[in-house]
């Protein structure tokens, strides 16, 4: 798993969680950095926050989308925009996952196993659907 | 002639001799009446006389007055037509007198009298006529059958010579004066009809002249724009009586269709004059009502005039005047009068009426061209027809580019606006819509109301681009204050959650970990809320500044001693007091502020290095610096520092956190404290933040 966020409290608590769901975990602390791990580390997984400063979180998913080596890596938000219309541009982008701050971490292993489980029998569509109506949360 | 006939014709000189006399002193009508009667009669040595004129219309006889006659016999007598085969109809239709030597005789000539009246003898009727035009005539009667010789013809003709110039003397003075009485009234009533525009109140005035001279009653009444009767004024002598007149109307309210009076001649525009009341009008104006029969007899209604009040070809009411219980019948005169009152009281109404219009409309043109809302008034066609000063302003069109122009074609987003706004009838409420209205590269948010009506459309357009601009910003803040919120939230919760979780045993590192970001998290919180409370109580100018006198340099050590307790190591703190001036602000707010230029200053030194805060004393301000040598600020992004929940792009300050509002604070502090804050920096060498604050005067 992949966790891009510039909060160090947010990157803490996913890996501590992911890590119990037996799940490893890399972090990067911008969208810069992000991307390129990305590509280099290629994760199951990115769990994506939005608001960063110098690249936020959409201009990460779609670098993430326009390259080939990402393009398939399924892309969770994990943000602090609640707006229907940032869920909108989250499925626009490629979200397969819409997660709003604050979250329930302990959580969160099993959404991110849902959503690998759900992409294996070919439900990315629908995951994206899901998005859009909220039924995430 | 025999001494008897001369005596006879002295005596007759004598006789006519002191009628002449009494003629001489007789003024009215009425004396000459009855020197005519007394002495003349004497005078022709008859029993009875009575005089009878032209009526005013020519077409009979009546009769003005008599002597000797038994009154019983005369009551059928009072009128009688022109073409009558009577004595008189007969001397005034042909101008020759009638000497009748017996009673048999009249009865043979005028078989009409012949079973009336039998108790006389010889009867004379002689023409009354001036300048050879015949006005009347006078008959005697008298005791004896007379054969009338031509002396005593002569005496009878001479005799009435001198009553017709009387008479016609007295009635042309009588005329004369009322002429006179008339022109007054008329004067009199124009004037008072010039004196105010108030015409409901000069009306009623006038209505109030017009009693008792010219009727009994007097009413006007005025037709209101949905054709409706208002009785503006009723006039009697008697207030009783008016008081009285009102009440009737309220239990008779006035009928538009009425076949008789006041709706009639609103109806038709054409005058009503009945010098005489027929019975006939009275009882199709009463109908079957018993009790307005009983109010009507008891009035005792006569004579009335009704003439509708006219200018430039619309009727706006209506004049009545009635003669009841004092006044006489009305003549041909009184109705031109009244015809002329009327007139001039409609001249009168209509130039009010127009001025007041003229006025009203001045007044619309003035508001219109000072309002500060947009106006704009379209014909059906969709052209300008009225583009107000605020309209120009707002759209940035002047009114004579606008004018007679299609409206699409003088504002490019009209269109896309009207499509928005609901057009509603005139009356109801609209609410207003706001949107932008964008022409020729500007745009201004408007409030657009549309009102729809016959002749076309007319929107009113406020602008509210500023309020919508503290609209947007206020909504704006709402939402980034929430994500703000939003994170440190996560953080608090996430840490709880994670250590309460059972199934995962956490290192002691980790369990510190997250007892740290719980409390760091919580403080943050915290502070977020109190610079939120903070940023909205100054957007309010509900912060009250305590200025007192103070000592800057103090304030700057307290402020570095508290830093010095959580500064990191590779940061060294100072404090170059330079004299300590004195200066005047809020100690509270000062410090406030200092501490958050000063960890500003810590966190954006990533690296370590120094922050200083350094007093300089200027002539009249003392210059509060804090001063680091750490990342500093982007040219372009100087100013926007200040900016609400505006933050610069700094990687390193992760962990740290800020709400954005910081800057934004001090800022507003400072100024309140009639201070400046100000930034000079040089990007990689470290930021000066300079609070100036005045000193102590």
């Amino acid at each position: 798993m992949l966790v891009i966020d510039d909060e160090r409290t947010i990157r803490l608590l996913c890996r501590v969680n992911l890590a119990a769901s037996g799940m490893d975990v890399i972090e990067a602390a911008d969208g810069r950095s992000g991307i390129e791990l990305a590509r280099k580390e290629r994760p199951d997984l990115v769990l994506l926050d939005v608001m960063m400063p110098d690249v936020d979180g959409w201009t990460v998913a779609r670098e993430l989308a326009k390259d080939e080596r990402t393009r398939d890596i399924p892309v969770v938000f994990l943000t602090a925009r609640a707006d229907p219309a940032d869920r909108r541009l989250g499925v626009q982008l490629g979200g397969v996952g819409y997660l709003v701050k604050p979250f329930d971490p302990v959580a969160i292993g099993g959404v991110v196993e849902e959503v690998l489980a759900r992409i294996e029998r070919g439900e990315r569509e629908q995951l994206r659907r899901d998005i859009s109506s909220g039924a995430e949360r | 002639m025999s001494p008897v006939e001369g005596i006879e014709a002295a005596d007759r000189a004598r006789r006519l001799q002191r009628v002449a006399e009494r003629l001489a002193e007789a003024v009215t009508p009425e004396e000459v009446l009855d020197a005519v009667l007394s002495e003349g009669v004497r005078a022709a040595e008859a029993r009875a006389g009575a005089i009878g004129v032209l009526s005013a219309d020519g077409k009979s006889v009546e009769l003005l007055a008599q002597q000797g006659y038994d009154p019983a016999v005369m009551t059928g007598w009072a009128s009688f037509p022109l073409d009558a085969d009577l004595p008189m109809s007969q001397v005034v239709r042909t101008g020759a007198a009638l000497f009748i030597p017996s009673l048999r005789e009249r009865n043979e000539l005028f078989p009409a009298l012949a079973h009336q009246g039998q108790e006389g003898h010889a009867v004379v009727v002689v023409p009354l006529a001036v300048a050879g035009r015949v006005f009347g005539a006078m008959s005697l009667s008298f005791d004896d059958d007379i054969d009338f010789g031509l002396e005593r013809r002569e005496m009878k003709m001479t005799l009435a010579r001198q009553a017709a110039q009387a008479l016609a003397r007295s009635r042309l003075l009588e005329a004369e004066q009322a002429l006179r009485k008339r022109m007054t009234f008329l004067a009199e009533a124009s004037d008072l009809l010039a004196s105010s525009l108030d015409y409901n109140r000069t009306l009623r005035q006038l209505a109030r002249l017009s009693v008792p001279g010219l009727a009994d009653w007097c009413a006007i009444d005025i037709l209101g724009p949905n054709g409706e009767i208002e009785r503006l004024a009723v006039a009697h002598q008697d207030p009783e009586k008016v008081r009285w007149a009102r009440e009737l109307q309220e239990r008779y309210p006035p009928d538009p269709k009425a076949p008789h009076g006041v709706a009639q001649v609103l109806r038709s525009g054409e005058p009503e004059f009945f010098s005489q009341i027929p019975p006939e009008v009275l009882d199709e104006s009463i109908g079957d009502d018993q009790e307005l029969r009983r109010i009507v007899d008891e009035l005792g209604l006569r004579a009335s005039i009704c003439v509708p009040l006219k200018a430039r070809g619309r009727i706006l009411g209506a004049l009545t005047l009635i003669a009841a219980e004092t006044h006489p019948l009305y003549t041909q005169a009184d109705f031109e009068l009244a015809t002329e009152l009327a007139h001039r009281a409609a001249v009168a109404v209509d130039n009010a009426r127009l001025f007041r219009e003229a006025e009203r409309g001045a007044n619309a043109a003035l508001a219109l061209a000072y309002v500060a809302d947009g106006v704009v008034l379209l014909d059906r066609e969709g052209r300008v027809r009225h583009w107000n000063g605020a309209a120009a302003a707002i759209t940035g069109v002047d009114e004579e580019d606008a004018l007679g122009r299609p409206v699409r074609e003088v504002v490019s987003g009209w269109d896309t606006l009207a499509a928005l706004v609901p057009l509603v009838p005139p009356g109801s409420a609209p609410r207003p819509v706001t949107l932008p209205l964008a022409h020729a590269g500007r745009e201004r948010w408007v409030a657009v109301t549309g009102v729809g009506f016959g002749q076309g459309t007319v929107y009113a357009l406020q602008d509210v681009t500023e309020e919508h601009a503290l609209e947007k910003t206020r909504s704006d803040f709402v939402a980034t204050a929430s994500h703000e919120l939003r994170t440190p939230l996560a953080a608090v919760y996430g840490a709880v959650r994670t250590l309460r979780r059972g199934d995962v045993e956490l290192s002691e590192d980790d369990r510190t970990l997250f007892l740290e970001m719980i409390e760091s998290e919580a403080t943050r919180l915290a502070t977020i809320i109190d610079q939120i409370l903070l940023t909205g109580q100054l957007d309010a100018g509900a912060v009250e500044i305590d200025a007192t006198e103070c000592d800057p340099a103090e304030i700057a050590a307290s402020v570095i001693d508290s830093a010095a307790m959580h500064v990191p190591e590779d940061i060294s703190l100072a404090l170059d007091p330079d004299g300590s001036p004195r200066i005047v602000c809020d100690e509270n707010k000062l410090r406030q502020v200092l501490v958050n230029l000063v960890d500003n200053a810590i966190k954006y030194s990533p690296g370590g290095g120094r922050v200083e805060i350094r007093l300089r004393r200027e002539t009249s301000h003392c210059l509060i610096e804090v001063v680091d040598d750490g990342l500093g600020i982007p040219m372009d992004e100087r100013n926007r520092i200040f900016e609400k929940f505006y933050r610069l792009d700094p990687q390193q300050t992760k962990g740290v956190g800020g709400s954005g509002l910081g800057l934004y604070i001090c800022r507003e502090l400072v100024e309140r404290m009639n201070g400046q804050l100000t930034v000079a920096s040089q990007p990689g060498r470290g930021s000066t933040f300079t609070v100036e604050l005045p000193l102590r005067r």
